[in-house]
């Protein structure tokens, strides 16, 4: 199966929304169902890379070394299936309350080619266009509602977010130069013979973009704001779909094309992945309103990720793909579920905060049991350290979870069925993935595999 | 040549990050546009090569890289779109907000959040 699939299908269902009104019934579930196909390809996709191996196509025919490569191994197949979901499921939830804005389809489609994209592309500066459409989608998306809190988060978001793209490009036009090519596979070979005091600044500049991307500590400062402004289905996909680029791009760009640089900077990650697990968490034990708090506590559980990235090796790497997915799951669930209330959400609302705090059977339990797998040969004060991460996280969750579904559960109004259904089977999702981790374990082994150079 | 470049890239990008730190929307724009010309600038210089134009048919003698000048294309293309939408973001700031002042804004924020607050408290 070719990596274009999915492109083909979001692509023009993409450019033939923007011509229709998303606010009509009948043109949001188109949306719906068009990315629902493009889920479909993706996940075909990921289950062909898994039983056949790795999927290369040169765009428009042209002889290889000329033509831009597209190719999916389980890495991208991986976080394109998971990314695509949560889009999917945030743009369902929007569209049984009701759509409000003429252009929310388009755009989550246009952000759905994007991700499909740049996951799937073995192009350097492919990835770049990609990552731009699916950002630039994302500033627009942020300011659904259109009050001034959302105008101004998105414009936050959108300045901050293409200082660190323009970065980007920077050390894109760094990596041609030192290797003359944009082939990923190309660049990671000839960049073993390039002089290191060469590769360092664009490394630097690479992981300066990406962490701003993820809003890692201390590149989080626009964070807050726009997950705290954002409509709770815009702010899943950010917090759920978005996020993944800057793991992914970390993990793709780090662990697959400088694996040098990345063992040289392995410490520096640590320390700042460490940093952002405790600092985010300490500020969300302090917030009180339920976006703020996951706000922050995505700038924590991020940590995780990055942690577990800098430990390195085929089980560092499989625990920090691992954690990336479910975090993004978790995200999802619980700012869809923030601002509704009723049994059904109450309960999804808890099965994501043990998710985030680690607790079984939610799959965060997985996510965090993997991350200490890899943190044990670190020596204790690492493990310390995120077991404290892992504790804080539990008190913020659950003081939200006391704060909005119990002290306010006789005021508020019950959310309608079918809003709370969606979030419920997010969560029945989380559940099952944690009852039945197999899947998952070994799909991130794949994954990690496939970095480390061991998939073929 | 390439040192030319270099000082212009750094000018460039500096001057944008200057302008980035000022409370003005309308100036921030103006920064990310300067940082972004400084990205193109670099994807430009990331291959500087005498030759003539690559087009076919290739005559003798060298010919200059056509893969940076599509880059740079491609970046302008994006750089475009991009400062099209921060002036539209800022244009719809202005419309609900009336100022396009950083500072101004976030006091608005901040009394809007009081506000709530107070509301909250008095149910």
């Amino acid at each position: 199966m070719s990596p274009v699939l999915p492109l083909l299908f979001a692509w023009p269902a993409a450019v033939i929304l923007a011509l229709l009104d998303s606010r009509r019934r009948w043109v949001a579930w188109l949306a719906v169902a068009a990315l629902a196909v493009v889920f479909a390809a993706a996940l075909a996709l990921l289950v062909d890379v898994l039983g056949n191996g790795p999927r290369t196509t040169v765009a428009g025919g042209w002889p290889d070394g000329v033509g831009i490569v597209l190719s999916a191994d389980a890495l991208g197949a991986t976080f394109a299936v998971v990314s695509v979901g949560v889009v999917l499921v945030a743009v369902l939830f929007e569209v049984i309350g009701g759509t409000e804005s003429r252009s929310f389809g388009a755009l989550a489609l246009f952000l759905a080619t994007g991700l499909c994209g740049l996951f799937l592309t073995g192009d350097v500066f492919n990835f770049y266009v990609f990552f731009e459409l699916s950002m630039i989608a994302a500033y627009a998306l942020t300011t659904y509602g259109e009050g001034a809190r959302q105008l101004r988060a998105g414009f936050i978001f959108a300045v901050v977010n293409l200082l660190g793209s323009f970065i980007f490009l920077i050390g894109v036009a760094g990596l041609y130069r030192v290797t003359g090519t944009l082939t990923m596979d190309l660049v990671a070979q000839r960049i073993a013979a390039v002089d290191p005091g060469a590769t360092v600044p664009i490394a630097v500049a690479l992981l300066v973009a990406f962490l701003v991307k993820l809003g890692l500590f201390p590149f989080h400062f626009w964070l807050p704001t726009v997950y705290a402004s954002a409509r709770p289905a815009v702010a899943a996909i950010l917090g759920g779909a978005l996020a993944n680029i800057g793991a992914y791009g970390l993990l793709r760009f780090g662990a697959d094309i400088l694996p040098g640089a990345l063992r040289a900077g392995a410490p520096v990650l640590l320390v700042l992945g460490v940093a952002s697990l405790l600092y985010g968490s300490l500020q969300a034990v302090a917030r009180r309103s339920a976006p703020e708090v996951l706000a922050y506590s995505s700038i924590g559980q991020v940590g995780y990720v990055i942690v577990a990235l800098a430990i390195g090796g085929p089980i560092g790497y499989a625990a920090a793909i691992l954690y990336a997915v479910v975090n993004s799951l978790n995200k999802a669930l619980l700012f869809l579920a923030s601002e509704l209330r009723g049994w059904l959400v109450g309960f999804a609302f808890v099965v994501g905060a043990l998710s985030v705090a680690g607790v079984p059977p939610a799959a965060g339990f997985l996510g965090k049991l993997e991350v200490f797998r890899a943190g044990v040969e670190q020596g204790a004060l690492l493990l310390s350290l995120l077991v404290l991460g892992s504790a804080l996280s539990f008190v913020y969750m659950f003081q939200i979870y006391q704060h909005d579904f119990w002290r306010d559960a006789r005021s508020a109004q019950v959310s309608r069925r079918a809003v709370g259904a969606v979030t419920a089977s997010l969560g029945l999702v989380i559940v099952a993935l944690g009852i039945w981790p197999e899947p998952l374990l070994a799909v991130s082994r794949r994954a990690a595999a496939a970095l480390t150079g061991a998939d073929g | 040549m390439t040192l030319l470049l270099a000082a212009i890239v750094g000018t460039l990008f500096g001057s944008g990050a200057y302008l980035m730190l000022k409370p003005d929307l309308l100036r921030i724009v103006a920064g990310l546009v300067l940082v972004s010309n400084a990205a193109i600038l670099t994807l430009l210089a990331a291959a500087l090569q005498r030759g003539r134009a690559p087009i076919l048919p290739l005559g003798d003698g060298p010919v200059s890289d056509p893969v940076v000048q599509a880059l740079a294309l491609t970046g302008i293309v994006i750089g475009l779109a991009v400062t099209a939408l921060l002036f539209a973001l800022a244009y719809c700031v202005y419309l609900t907000s009336e100022t396009i002042d950083l500072d101004e804004l976030s006091r608005l924020e901040t009394r809007r959040e009081q506000e709530l607050e107070e509301e909250e408290l008095s149910v």
